[in-house]
């Protein structure tokens, strides 16, 4: 994988995120021949994707989709990653992106470091694990989880005690704690941005009372549950580790909503949610499972009938807005929900042992900050042209994937292959018109 | 009339020695297909000797090396690899096996290359994780090393091994070992294979001239490559044309087909066919020779056509679901309208109206019904004329029917608009807007459940102040109340249906899905293609999108076409089944077992004079799935890389005993 870069190199594009977006549009490039710099921010590529445990209507695993792709990406010859790397600014002068970059220092050199882990196994300092959602701990260095790519250590220096017991068993000589960060600014005609989401905070509405609960869970935290190779290996809940008897869905619990800004809907919840729920009667077979829901939203190629075989498979399904949620004994957590089933008790009280906030998807950086690209009104980056969805308001910058608004892993792709096309088809007709010029 | 096929022939180079080393076989030098061996140039001699399908033996002085990789722990927390090494280097042939942390990394990779020349290696296993994650890491690997690539066999003894038998170090150390041993036997058969390289014509068919064809057509001409594009009417726009404004930027859908078709027509890479349909597929990836006939030939017009493309588009769109005679009343009551028929309506509406009228009536009260069409229930909808329910979602309909709401509250604020829906499914970017907008202008709704559609009445004569049609529901949102709403007029919300292309899908043999769409080959890892090579989806095509989503999927689609026109040759795997002309008979029962059209044919050869009759294989077209080698009474046909010999060989090698333990006390400490 080539990971080394200078100032000089000036790659036909650059795309901003190595989620399945940016992983999908830098391989539909580099397969036209193009040479692609993918920058990452994180330490590994795979985005969000990669630690989800399956994925709908397929119930495909996760990882089995995502790593052929990271895979592929990382052993083409026509595309260089940068992990690590945070975009600082974009300047776009006559046509060309001046994009500035920031490797931050992982403390591990990446052209000695063989992956062998021996240092992680050596550190004995600990921190909850990002990858994990926090469920389980990581060494202050390690590789960033099993199907990392690269396959490289790095060092958390906001939790190294600088023991050095890393360096001491290090068989090639690759820790480097005095590591700078770089900065390096890279020349380039195209650029895609494929820089994603974030949930909102799962404190976002106070009436759920996450913050007074370990049982009130984001829907990433119960992948990773499900996930398996998960932290536990079955499905436990966070406050005391019993295996939950009654789980709530709570839709809609940070989207629809202009109490909190963001009156979109999210677009993948209610699927995800369905499928949460299809893989938890699988794992916990005695567990009475009930989505809270005003609209069920399954649109996509095989979603209805995807819904129709959770409701087939005994989940259900309550329509109806949940008003507020409060903790109560043993860990439990008490819903209130005004429902529309039972005309003479349309406020109901309803009790489940975790409960699970469809959190609202927000961008997940804003490059209206740093660069030339505008927002749209809700956050997300802008998309004006009429016949060119992928196009954002700069000429030769495009976006790919969540950061253009939700959408789904398929949904995804598809912008994806066409934010590349556009961008190779601009780089075509720029550079004939300069021959021809 | 059938088009002329090329004739692709069993292309192995015959007389090559099977040697693992690069020599003149070596990956540089593939076979084009114009020069391949066509069995008519085949002589006698050549017939009677050896053939190269039965390896005489297996080539005893193999100097096989195996790589064990830890995976970090991944494998080597169950499997012992250290004994795995030990026993499987006793098997006759290996020479060398070495147990790596990860193999796949540069020093593990470097380990294999350097091996092969420095060892004198001329076969190499890995065992190590799924082959679908580094098959082609380890092939790469070993190319460098100067071996044939198919000289390389991938075990996987992580997911079927270590992660499989967690609980059961002993059971999966054995299993890890009989799995290489199994890789070692297949390989004492192996000939070095090389890749099919088929010339690449660079020129796409885009079939459908509505908004994917021509997006997909435009994005490929602006990247420089040639297109044809036919399309059956006489104009480009397809549905468009019929549809007043596009969601959500409200912008006249005629301006969207005004800047595509601008694009189409001006663009000299874009060869345009309007009134012409396609009548013959034929052909393969890079290769595919087609003909289309003018549906109203004239003087200026030839009749017919024929071309050759590399990749075909198929951008054919969808067909509006039509209701019943009698479904919801349609048909039996004028004022009750199609969703397209309604924006029709609105739009031959003078916007200076003060009044909506359809067929000279005022309409003061209308009501809009979701899923007409769609999200159809076994018991509760009646089939269609195929027999078959659509049960899927038609993803565009809600939010039409709500700017089309919207709509006739803007421009006619008097007239009531009642919305019947099971859920509101605006999901899109900027479609919640219309939600709220249709809820705070006035819209009235109600919500049913799937299972009790709402239902359609003729009101009794002399309520005709209120309406002469009602609508009668379930109404969820009143806690199950059965309301009737006396309306004027009744919009059906129909979705989508799959498009008339059965002609297309026969010929081609193109797959569908239960829904009658054509079906991509995975939704996530080949989204836009069929599992027929080289032929691409381009928006409703494939089920039911939206406008921007219809534009996603045909850049997506044009990017993969795109990306294959980058190659001067379409690459395939030398996975295909080869025939042994010394054996076959001709009986032709692998012809009629073959499920790919044109993979295998029977023709006539002169041998020496004489004319005899033998099976051949299509390179282009056959996927290598065997059929063809279970039914030839003769063995005269077996498939490349995965032959009958390979297949008793590794079936030898896991079921051989191994040193200090036979298989069956093995089995039997396993269970």
């Amino acid at each position: 994988m080539n990971t080394h870069i200078t100032s000089d190199f000036t790659p036909d594009a650059l795309i901003i995120g190595g989620g399945i977006a940016g992983l999908q549009s830098a391989l539909d490039l580099a397969d036209q021949d193009l040479q692609v710099l993918l920058v990452e921010r994180q330490a590994s590529i795979g985005g969000h994707m990669i630690a989800l445990s399956k994925v709908y209507p397929t119930l495909d695993c996760a990882s089995c989709i995502t790593t052929p792709k990271m895979s592929a990406a990382a052993h083409h010859p026509n595309i260089t990653i940068l992990t690590n790397t945070e975009v600082e600014g974009i300047d776009t002068r006559d046509g060309v992106h001046r994009v500035r970059l920031l490797q931050k220092p992982t403390y591990v050199n990446f052209d000695k470091c063989i992956g062998c882990r021996l240092c992680e196994y050596a550190c004995d300092t600990e921190y909850p694990d990002p990858f994990e959602e926090g469920l389980g701990a990581v060494r202050a260095i390690a590789v960033p989880f099993t199907n990392a790519i690269p396959q490289k250590a790095v060092l958390n220096a906001e939790v190294c005690g600088t023991c050095g017991a890393c360096a001491r068993v290090c068989p090639t000589g690759a820790i480097e704690y005095d590591q700078q960060p770089r900065h390096l600014t890279i020349h380039t005609d195209a650029v895609i941005v494929a820089s994603g989401f974030n949930l909102n905070a799962i404190t976002v509405k106070p009436q759920y009372n996450a913050q007074h609960s370990q049982n009130i869970i984001s829907p990433l935290t119960l992948e990773r549950l499900l996930a398996p190779h998960g932290p536990y290996g079955r499905v436990l809940r966070p406050s005391d580790g019993k295996m939950p008897g009654s789980i709530a869905f709570v839709q809609c619990a940070g989207s629809r909503d202009e109490s909190i800004g963001v009156s979109y809907c999210s677009r993948v919840c209610c699927m995800y949610a369905i499928k949460q729920a299809m893989l938890l009667s699988g794992a916990l077979p005695l567990a009475d499972i009930t989505i809270y829901y005003m609209d069920i939203r399954a649109f996509g190629k095989g979603y209805e009938q995807f819904f129709q075989n959770a409701k087939a498979m005994g989940i259900n399904f309550v329509r109806g807005k949940v008003a507020r949620i409060h903790p109560v004994e043993d860990g439990d957590l008490s819903l209130h929900v005004e429902t529309t089933e039972d005309a003479g008790n349309p406020m109901q009280e309803r009790r489940h042992d975790l409960v699970v906030l469809a959190q609202g998807m927000i961008p997940g950086w804003q490059p209206s900050d740093v660069t030339p690209v505008a927002c749209a009104s809700d956050g997300f980056v802008a998309t004006p042209a009429l016949t060119a969805p992928a196009a954002t308001t700069v000429p030769g910058i495009f976006v790919a994937g969540t950061a253009a608004g939700p959408k789904d892993i398929v949904d995804t792709i598809a912008e994806a292959g066409a934010a590349a096309m556009q961008a190779s088809q601009y780089l075509y007709q720029k550079r004939s018109a300069v021959l021809v010029g | 009339m059938t088009l002329k096929r090329d004739a692709m022939s069993n292309k192995n180079e015959f007389d090559k020695a099977r040697t693992g080393k690069h020599e003149e076989l070596a990956c540089g030098e593939p076979a084009h297909s114009d020069e391949a061996l066509t069995q008519q140039q085949i002589t006698l001699a050549q017939l009677q000797s050896e053939s190269i399908l039965q390896p005489e033996n297996a080539k005893q002085e193999l100097r096989i090396g195996v790589y064990i990789c830890r995976c970090g722990g991944n494998i080597s927390d169950v499997v012992d690899v250290e004994r795995v090494a030990e026993t499987v280097r006793m098997i006759p042939g290996v020479a060398t096996a070495k147990v790596h942390t990860f193999v796949c990394s540069d020093p593990g990779q470097h380990m294999i290359s350097n091996d092969i020349l420095e060892e004198n290696l001329d076969r190499v296993v890995v065992a190590s994780c799924t082959p679908f994650l580094h098959e082609q890491t380890f092939r790469g690997a070993v190319s460098r090393g100067g071996m044939n690539p198919y000289l390389y066999e991938h075990v996987n003894i992580r997911e079927q091994a270590s992660w499989a038998h967690k609980h059961d170090p002993e059971g999966a150390t054995a299993k890890a070992i009989r799995m290489i041993a199994g890789a070692v036997g297949k390989l004492r058969y192996a000939q070095p294979l090389e890749q099919i390289k088929l010339p690449n014509h660079r020129r796409a068919l885009v079939i459908g001239g509505g908004i994917a064809g021509m997006k997909a057509a435009a994005d490929l001409a602006a990247r420089g490559i040639k297109v044809l594009l036919v399309e059956t009417a006489e104009q480009l726009g397809g549905r468009l044309n019929q549809w007043s404004h596009v969601y959500p930027s409200e912008r006249p859908a005629a301006e969207l087909v005004a800047e595509l078709s601008r694009r189409v027509h001006h663009d000299p890479n874009i060869e345009v066919l309007l009134g012409w349909k396609i009548t013959e597929v034929a052909g393969f990836i890079g290769n595919f020779k087609i003909a289309a006939e003018s549906l109203q030939p004239s003087m200026t017009r030839p009749p017919r056509i024929e071309a050759t493309v590399g990749a075909i588009i198929m951008a054919t769109g969808f067909r509006p679901y039509v209701p019943r005679d009698g479904e919801f009343l349609y048909r039996t009551e004028p004022c009750v309208v199609t969703l397209p028929e309604f924006i029709q309506l609105m739009q031959s509406t003078s916007q200076d109206a003060k009044k909506l009228t359809h067929r000279n009536q005022t309409i003061r009260n209308v009501a809009f019904l979701h899923c007409v069409g769609s999200r159809q229930l076994d018991g509760v909808h009646e089939p269609g004329a195929d027999g078959r329910l659509n049960t899927y979602c038609s993803r565009t309909c809600c939010t039409t029917i709500l700017q089309q709401a919207l709509a006739v509250r803007r421009r006619f604020p008097h007239v009531g608009v009642f919305d019947f829906n099971q859920d509101i499914r605006t999901y899109g970017r900027g479609e919640e807007d219309y939600y709220a907008e249709a809820s705070k202008s006035g819209v009235v709704f109600f919500r049913y459940n799937g299972e009790e559609p709402p239902t359609v009445h003729i009101t009794p004569s002399g309520h005709a102040q209120s309406g002469a049609l009602s609508v009668a529901v379930k109404d969820a949102l009143t806690w199950g109340q059965e309301l009737e709403v006396p309306v004027d007029m009744v919009v059906l919300g129909t979705g989508m249906m799959p498009g008339q292309i059965e002609d297309l899908i026969d010929q081609m043999k193109l797959a569908t899905g239960e829904d009658g769409f054509l079906q991509e080959v995975h939704p996530k890892l080949r989204p836009v293609e069929l599992a027929v090579n080289g032929v691409l989806l381009a928006g409703t095509v494939q089920g039911p999108m939206n406008i921007s989503e219809t534009l996603s999927a045909a850049g997506a689609a044009a990017v993969k076409a795109a990306a294959m026109f980058a190659r001067e040759d379409v690459e395939l795997n030398p996975y295909v089944a080869e025939v042994d002309l010394s054996r076959c008979c001709g009986e032709a029962q692998c012809v009629t077992q073959c499920a790919y059209e044109g993979a295998l044919s029977i023709v006539e050869i002169e041998v020496d004079g004489e004319m005899i009759t033998r099976a051949q294989v299509n390179a282009g077209l056959c996927v290598g799935c065997g059929a063809c080698v279970a039914v030839c009474p003769h063995r005269a046909i077996d498939v490349n890389g995965w032959r009958l010999d390979q297949f008793e060989a590794m079936v030898e090698g896991i079921a051989a005993d191994m040193p200090g333990q036979t298989c069956a006390s093995e089995l039997v400490s396993i269970h």
